[in-house]
């Protein structure tokens, strides 16, 4: 060793630390990889299952707005509802919900907010609310048969009448109408671009 | 020098007297970050824990070869590649933990604990002292980690590790598990620490140790 | 979300130090005065572009086209070591009172989770180029924020009657919560 000069023996000993970096981390790559894309794609399945009315199957079709995934049952190519992924602002950052329309898009078949850091005990409402023991999904689940025309509307203290309109979360209105905003503006996408190829409303 | 001191004191160290958290004050940032809940912290201690032993049974092995002008570079090379393998290891085989803990577990790189022992400790020891050094440091930092989960989890959301202990009588605290509540849980644990330290000291005779 | 919603959410919403806890090393060290905590905070600042340029170069250039993901860690880490000796190289050459006001913070850098968190949270949300950038200036911006008020603070505090055992770290993670509490109140301003 001390024959060789000490730059020589830095490039040496870095290079074979970094050989044996990568060799680990290919091997373990290839140990990993499959299970976190087979993780992946169920998350998606399971959010695709639970927005949308039961399927067999579902293809994806890339849009200008993003994926749109079309469920099918095997009986038939006629899609019985579609799923595509909402992304925007919520209250503290980014919201990601699955949403479910109806094969004419007119009508929502469910959502999940996937992602969310809104307040905790609060914002967080949106996806559980462990206060209320009977019915702890009580914010997403009346989304399911909302109609989206002329726009989903969150309302405030009192019961909605009408076949558009949710109950906003007391303490987190604006976490509610983020959802909504979210929902009006990106169905309103997906529906242009849906019709774009050749969908129902062309 | 070090050869004096015995293996148990070795180990020991770590998780009182020189805890890497409580005294030292190193690796705050997953100690505030990830406490939220019980089980958040116990799974970063144990993700840290694996790559301080990792780190530090590779770099005392090959303590004599690493130039010194060059150590700090393939200290960290060796840190961030097992800080990868336990990434992938809880994306592959722990999802939900992977998800809930997202974008500190690569932050381990960054985690002063590590690198600190490395320079301290791995680089002058033989690989059996080492890896106890590290094993202590590791225990006293998930210590630390589950011990600040556990406070937050029961006051801002009346559980333990997911189970709920309290009953419906109690409002949680939902500061606790806000950021504020991590700094205000860990300075105040840093000052029982500090009073608890001193009141066995005086017990002692005064004599500091 | 626009550049300057993303500029803004960096800075003040989502501070990296008061809210993600990124950066509390030096938050607890140096922080101890307001001059020296303008410095620390500019030194970071600095890296913090740099690094978001680079980092996403290599990601996008170089591990994306590759199908090297998994060196992602082993990479960044590398890339801002020595992108930090290279800073710290080039101002001692360039500047001697600039040196003398930032080179000794630029050593401590490396290992502030700051930097290379900035850099994954890049890569986890997708930005694209312009939107690194902006996100990079915003967490430097905010890391000087947090870094000058606990400054302001602490000064403060040296005059003040702190109970014993709190005196040291323990103040400083109070004084911190309370500043992380009055930071809450800016979200619902994205």
């Amino acid at each position: 060793m001390s024959k060789m000069s000490l730059s020589t023996r830095m490039i040496l000993v870095l290079t074979l630390i970094t050989v044996l970096s990568g060799g680990i981390l290919a091997g373990w790559d290839l140990v990993t990889k499959p299970k976190i894309a087979f993780h992946r794609l169920e998350a998606l399945k399971t959010a695709i299952g639970d927005v949308l009315p039961a399927h067999d199957t579902y293809t994806s079709e890339e849009t200008e707005f993003g994926t749109l995934y079309i469920a099918t049952r095997d009986s038939s190519d006629d899609p019985i509802g579609f799923a595509f992924m909402a992304v925007g602002s919520g209250f503290q950052g980014e919201l990601r919900i699955m949403v479910g329309l109806t094969p004419d898009m007119t009508q929502l078949t469910g959502i999940k907010v996937l992602e969310q850091i809104e307040t905790p005990g609060l914002g967080t409402k949106i996806v559980v609310d462990p206060s209320n023991k009977q019915d702890p999904y009580w914010f997403p689940a009346q989304f399911v048969g909302i109609h989206v025309s002329p726009e989903i509307v969150a309302i405030k203290n009192v019961k909605p009448t009408h076949n558009n309109e949710v109950q906003g979360i007391t303490g987190a209105t604006i976490s509610s109408i983020a959802v909504t905003n979210i929902l009006n503006k990106q169905i309103a996408d997906i529906q242009k671009a849906w019709a774009s190829k050749g969908g129902p409303e062309s | 020098m070090s050869s004096t001191i015995s293996l148990k004191t070795e180990f020991v160290k770590g998780i009182w007297k020189e805890n890497p958290v409580m005294a030292s004050l190193l690796g705050l940032c997953p100690a505030l970050a990830v406490t939220n809940a019980a089980m958040n912290g116990l799974a970063m201690g144990l993700a840290t824990t694996f790559v301080l032993l990792s780190s530090s049974l590779m770099i005392s092995a090959l303590r004599n070869f690493i130039p010194h002008q060059v150590r700090i570079a393939g200290y960290i090379v060796i840190i961030a590649t097992f800080v990868t393998v336990a990434d992938r290891f809880l994306a592959a085989y722990l999802p939900v933990i992977s998800a809930s803990l997202g974008p500190y577990i690569p932050l381990i790189v960054v985690n002063c604990l590590i690198l600190g022992r490395q320079e301290a400790f791995s680089s002058r020891n033989g690989i059996g002292r080492s890896l106890l050094d590290s094993l202590g440091m590791g225990l006293g930092f998930i210590l630390v980690l589950v011990v600040l989960g556990i406070i937050r989890e029961i006051l801002g959301s009346g559980s333990i590790f997911g189970v709920a202990i309290l009953g419906d009588w109690f409002t949680p605290w939902m500061i606790m598990i806000l950021p504020p509540g991590a700094f205000l849980t860990l300075g105040i644990l840093i000052a029982l620490a500090n009073w608890y330290n001193d009141t066995s000291r005086s017990k002692d005779g005064g004599v500091v140790s | 979300m626009s550049l300057f919603l993303l500029f803004f959410s960096a800075a003040i919403v989502n501070n990296f130090v008061l809210s993600y806890f990124l950066g509390i090393c030096p938050f607890v060290g140096v922080s101890k005065r307001v001059s020296s905590a303008v410095s620390m905070g500019m030194a970071v600042t600095f890296v913090m572009l740099i690094t978001a340029v680079v980092t996403w170069l290599i990601y996008h250039l170089l591990l994306v086209p590759f199908e090297v993901e998994i060196l992602e860690y082993v990479s960044f880490i590398l890339v801002i070591a020595s992108l930090v000796q290279l800073v710290e190289m080039f101002i001692r050459k360039v500047s001697k009172p600039l040196y003398d006001t930032l080179g000794i913070y630029l050593p401590l850098i490396t290992t502030n989770c700051a930097i290379l968190g900035l850099a994954l949270f890049s890569v986890l949300r997708d930005y694209s180029f312009i939107e690194s950038v902006v996100f990079g200036l915003g967490a430097g911006v905010g890391f000087t924020l947090a870094l000058v008020i606990m400054a302001g603070i602490r000064e403060e505090l040296e005059l003040a009657p702190v109970p014993k055992y709190f005196q040291g770290a323990g103040i400083t993670m109070i004084v911190a919560g309370g500043l992380a509490l009055a930071f809450m109140g800016f979200a619902g301003m994205i």
